[in-house]
């Protein structure tokens, strides 16, 4: 069962035929008014259909469209990715370029230092006696030694037994 | 970028690898050096303030005292020098340069006398002590340093 609403407004769309018309248009206390509005409704949505209504676009336009809004799109990308780059310096880019010469210089560094540590080269850095000799016609029982004091850093030859001098051979 | 990155890395490189070849001309101070016992020693030369301890420890003296000495700067590594007292002379000959420091030909004479012969590396970094002959209450020591 409609309600009066319901058959008003099927009325105005024009959508009630037969009996059902006939009932309804007879139920309605003043035909002429309701006419009336009727007309005005009609006006009225053909107004609106014809200023708010969406626009049936053409294929070709439709597709130019779409091309449009692609090209707008893929243009703004771009310089949307500047405005990030410029915004900050440490682009994953630079992060790893600034690592790779981070590491560069450390490991020159680090085998700079090792080498001046190496344990197998510190003799290097003490004075080494390479050989020595003593006159065996004037000193016939000397000896000959070396060692290195290294918390000193201090090489020494050490001989026993050379000649022996009076004291007078300590002027200057 | 990476150029600059290259060219700094290459530079530092450069660099590190040229800095133990940069050696400046160095002089070597030899010294002939009376060690003794005395009541009242006299304050150590200036030549072997650095090797103070180790001298005083080693060979037990108090007193230290420079009778003959000579300093010599080095430029091509093949330079020879006398250090002289009254009686002995000490003759340097230095016989090229390495890393470590320099080679170097020692002879000390008593008079016109050889009394010791000896052949070493000197290191910048570690003097040089050799002890001679016992002289009176004393010890005629040997001393070379790189200044």
């Amino acid at each position: 069962m409609k309600t009066f609403e319901e058959k008003w407004t099927a009325w105005l769309d024009g959508e009630l035929s037969g009996k059902e018309l006939a009932e309804f248009e007879a139920s309605l206390p003043d035909k002429a008014a309701a006419e009336a509005e009727k007309r005005d409704a009609k006006k009225l949505g053909a107004l609106l259909k014809r200023e708010l209504g969406a626009q049936a676009l053409t294929n070709e336009e439709f597709f130019s469209h779409q091309l449009r809004e692609r090209i707008a799109r893929e243009s703004a990308e771009p310089s949307r990715e500047r405005d990030i780059a410029v915004s900050t310096w440490w682009t994953i880019r630079r992060l790893f370029w600034t690592g790779t010469a981070s590491l560069a210089v450390f490991l020159i560094f680090a085998v700079f230092v090792m080498r001046e540590k190496n344990p197998a080269e510190q003799s290097q850095y003490l004075s080494q006696i390479l050989n020595a000799r003593v006159d065996p016609v004037v000193s016939p029982n000397a000896t000959i030694s070396m060692f290195e004091a290294k918390g000193d850093r201090v090489t020494v030859l050490w001989t026993e037994g050379l000649q022996s001098l009076p004291a007078d051979y300590a002027a200057k | 970028m990476l150029r600059s990155i290259l060219l700094f890395t290459a530079l530092v490189a450069l660099v590190m690898n040229a800095a133990p070849g940069l050696r400046a001309a160095e002089a070597v101070w030899s010294g002939l050096v009376i060690a003794e016992n005395v009541a009242q020693p006299e304050p150590i030369p200036p030549e072997l303030t650095r090797i103070e301890g180790p001298l005083k420890q080693l060979f037990g003296y108090n007193q230290f005292q420079v009778i003959g000495q000579s300093s010599k700067t080095l430029k091509t590594g093949e330079e020879d020098w006398l250090a002289t007292s009254k009686y002995f002379a000490l003759h340097v000959d230095a016989r090229g340069e390495s890393e470590a420091g320099y080679v170097l030909n020692l002879k000390l004479y008593k008079e016109k006398e050889l009394l010791l012969e000896t052949d070493t590396k000197l290191s910048k970094r570690s003097p040089l002590v050799i002890k001679g002959p016992q002289v009176g209450g004393g010890q005629l020591l040997l001393v070379l340093v790189v200044q």
